[in-house]
């Protein structure tokens, strides 16, 4: 080398501070991955609020029929049509003790009530007065009458003078009311819950490991191997899920059984080719070939390596695929080629509310608030996932 | 190989003879006209024990496609690599095993080069856990030993790369490739993503290193400052040939083939007094696909001073001067 002699004066010459290097530090307390994702996901109030609403919605599906006597099947139709709140009236004759009723205003009957709410049975009308448009009911002394020349129906006394109602009471009897053949509507939703999130979960577990471990291969091996294989998948794909429910309805008769296995098979090309994509960016990046240079077995590289790094975006793909198996489960029985009667999905509760919408509005409320809840509290778990994984995300 | 004994650390390390990495780029429908990319093209080369041998040339020239046949992340399509008795070339995977805690390799970028799941502990003692050395308690030991030696400490131990500045992420790199007592370390553009300032803190630290474990270094780089300090010989690359290669002070002071000379012109140079005045080592026109190279000499299409005779012949690689090799017709 030339000799190139430089003076620097002796002072400015210092050893350097070791503390000065490690203020570089965040002074963040040390947490391994794991610990980490589940502290970010804590402070994710969204997502832990959906996290909770899905435990309880799980809880509620397996041990919510338990503690009822309604079951879902159970029909009676003197009770059918009933609203979950209703306004209640009281007529008070003199020789008996005070009557608490409500009117369905949606078929003109009279429902004897308590009065807190519980419902004791069917009213029978005494006479039908065809001409004014008017039931009478009759309790000791007092008269009672529906009058529906107008819509909406309303009370009327004896004289033609309105009722009071005396304010709305919560249905003690069914939370939810009844649906048009009297069966309770929470027990059904309940029911409706069970397939739903089965459905949605099996389909997941199906497309996790088929999803994976041929997305896996795929990617790691890559070349010819990866050629055919996504061509295949590319092939899976095209298919119109609704053919493939119609064509396994025809196998296995079973609407139940032909939905899991159509979304469960059509489903994991998603996983498949993100796992794919993952494997084949992941597996060129320095880190691996520095595992290759200590001469890491493909195991080791795999499970160590790999598979840990990938697992963030199956996780995240797989909380995601789940609200949409529910809603292409719920969509499919809805067209009506989902789960027979008597059994209940969201889909079919929500089929047969759309059947009475004009008369009962409110019974399409609980299957579709049920279906977009869940899509939204699995929608925003996945999001949150999806930044408590990302290591770079960490402040 | 080299005929002059009279430098102490002649013992060859490392000999590698006509090395070709050609990759297939294309191919017909049913696989006929395969397209070959040739990244490294024949490569001849000694490292020796104890040296720290500098590599350059311009981005995509093969460099880091040569360090990585050396490692055998890939495998060579022909060639010799002589290691420790052994032809790495020809050798499969499993009989390997016993050479790769012997080639170790350091990479340019330290975010991409650890895996962000592992702690440090877990970073630099996979190393030791591949290849069965200790307990977990002796492994930690030696993990806050190496800490030590690369300047961090051992506190640093469970923390996750993410927590690590570039320098310190690149330091945890070094730990790891010298955790096995390497005797190669081939350190592809180690330092070329680090901050002006780290990286000589980093350079010094390789050299303290060197003293220490008597290790050897290939090193990658395209800037010619820095190899200039660090290495006591440097080869010149030029699509996916070696075409100069020479002890430190005689490459920058007699640069023999033209484009060496196009290279050290190219170094922007402070004083403009000391500016070289010749613009005849200007290369003309873009480097050539590597996928279709020139006939003869590859540098034909970009030399001052090409002739027919460049066109029709391919020059060898002859030693013209003491260790000074070069592969050009003209050069003397
Ligand atoms: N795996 C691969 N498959 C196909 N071509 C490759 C592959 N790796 C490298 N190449 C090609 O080989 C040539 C040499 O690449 P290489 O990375 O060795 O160059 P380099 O000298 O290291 O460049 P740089 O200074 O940019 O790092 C380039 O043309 C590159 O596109
Ligand atoms: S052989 Fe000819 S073309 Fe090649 S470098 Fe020498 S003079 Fe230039
Ligand atoms: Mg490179």
């Amino acid at each position: 080398m030339t000799d190139i002699h430089v003076t620097v004066p002796k002072e400015k010459w210092a050893p350097v501070d070791r503390g000065a290097q490690d203020a570089e530090f965040i002074a963040a307390p040390s947490l391994t991955y794991w610990q980490d994702v589940r502290q970010r996901m804590w402070r994710n109030k969204p997502a832990m609020a959906s996290l909770a609403f899905i435990i309880l919605l799980i809880l509620a599906a397996i041990f919510g029929p338990m503690l009822t006597h309604h079951t879902y099947y159970d029909q009676d139709l003197k009770l059918s049509n009933i609203p979950p709140i209703f306004e209640v009236y009281k007529t008070e004759p003199t020789d008996a003790s005070a009557q608490y009723m409500f009117l369905n205003s949606g078929n003109f009957k009279l429902y004897e009530v308590a009065e807190n709410g519980e419902i004791l049975g069917l009213v029978r009308a005494k006479r039908k007065d065809l001409m004014k448009k008017q039931h009478i009911y009759v309790f000791g002394d007092a008269e009672v009458r529906v009058d529906y020349s107008q819509l909406p129906a309303t009370l009327v006394d004896g004289d033609g003078n309105a009722i009071e109602s005396i304010g709305y009471r919560w249905n003690q009897t069914n939370w939810f009311g009844t649906d048009s053949l009297g069966r309770d509507v929470l027990v059904r939703q309940l029911y409706g819950a069970r397939i739903s999130l089965t459905v949605a979960f099996v389909a997941a577990m199906v497309n996790f490991f088929i999803g994976v471990f041929y997305g896996g291969i795929a990617g790691y091996f890559g070349g010819n191997v990866d050629n055919v294989m996504m061509r295949i998948v590319e092939i899976i794909a095209t298919i119109p899920l609704t053919l493939y429910v119609i064509l396994m309805m025809v196998v296995f008769q079973s609407g139940f059984l032909s939905i899991i296995i159509a979304i469960g098979s059509v489903f994991w090309v998603d996983m498949a080719r993100i796992v794919r994509g993952q494997m084949l960016s992941l597996k060129n990046q320095d880190y691996v070939a520095a595992a290759k240079t200590m001469g890491a077995s493909t195991k080791r590289i795999l499970t160590r390596h790999l598979l840990p790094n990938t697992m963030g975006p199956i996780l995240v793909t797989l909380t995601l695929l789940i609200p949409s198996a529910i809603f292409i489960e719920s969509f499919m029985s809805f067209i009506g080629l989902g789960v027979s009667v008597p059994m209940a999905s969201w889909g079919t509760l929500t089929a047969e509310a759309v059947e009475t919408l004009r008369a009962y509005p409110h019974q399409l409320f609980f299957p579709a608030a049920a279906i977009s809840l869940t899509m939204f509290a699995f929608n925003f778990l996945g999001d949150g996932l999806r930044d408590a994984l990302d290591p770079r995300l960490r402040k | 190989m080299d005929k002059q004994p009279h430098m102490r650390d002649d013992e060859v390390l490392m000999r590698v003879r006509d090395l070709k990495k050609h990759f297939q780029v294309s191919a017909g429908f049913f696989g006929q006209n395969p397209k070959f990319l040739k990244a490294v093209d024949g490569v001849d080369l000694d490292i020796r024990r104890g040296e720290t041998l500098g590599l350059v040339g311009e981005s995509g020239c093969g460099k880091s496609t040569l360090a990585r046949t050396l490692i055998r992340l890939y495998s060579p399509t022909d060639g010799v690599i002589e290691f420790n008795g052994a032809d790495l070339a020809k050798l499969k995977e499993k009989d390997l095993a016993p050479h790769r805690r012997d080639i170790q390799m350091i990479f340019q970028d330290p975010y991409a080069s650890l895996n962000g799941r592992m702690n440090v502990r877990d970073l630099i003692a996979e190393p030791l856990e591949i290849a069965g050395i200790g307990d977990d308690k002796s492994r930690t030991a030696r993990v806050h030993e190496l800490l030590e030696v690369v300047g961090l400490n051992k506190d640093h131990a469970n923390r996750f790369p993410h927590e690590f500045s570039g320098g310190q992420r690149q330091r945890i790199g070094i730990a790891r490739a010298i955790a096995l007592n390497p005797q190669l370390v081939i350190c592809d553009e180690a330092i070329s993503a680090l901050d002006v300032s780290i990286q000589a803190q980093v350079v010094n630290m390789l050299e303290d290193l060197q003293k220490e474990l008597g290790l050897t270094y290939l090193f990658i780089t395209h800037d010619l400052s820095m190899v200039k300090h660090i290495s006591d010989r440097i080869g010149v690359m030029y699509l996916g040939k070696l075409v100069e290669i020479a002890p430190n002070n005689a490459l920058y002071d007699d640069p023999k083939h033209p484009y060496t000379r196009a290279l050290l012109a190219s170094i922007p140079i402070a004083d403009p007094v000391e500016a070289r005045k010749d613009n005849q080592d200007q290369m003309q026109g873009e480097i050539p696909s590597p996928i279709d190279m020139p006939s003869g000499c590859r540098f034909r299409t970009r030399c001052p001073l090409a002739t027919d005779l460049c066109a029709a012949e391919e020059p060898e690689l002859k030693e013209l001067a003491d260790n000074h090799k070069v592969a050009c017709h003209y050069a003397e």
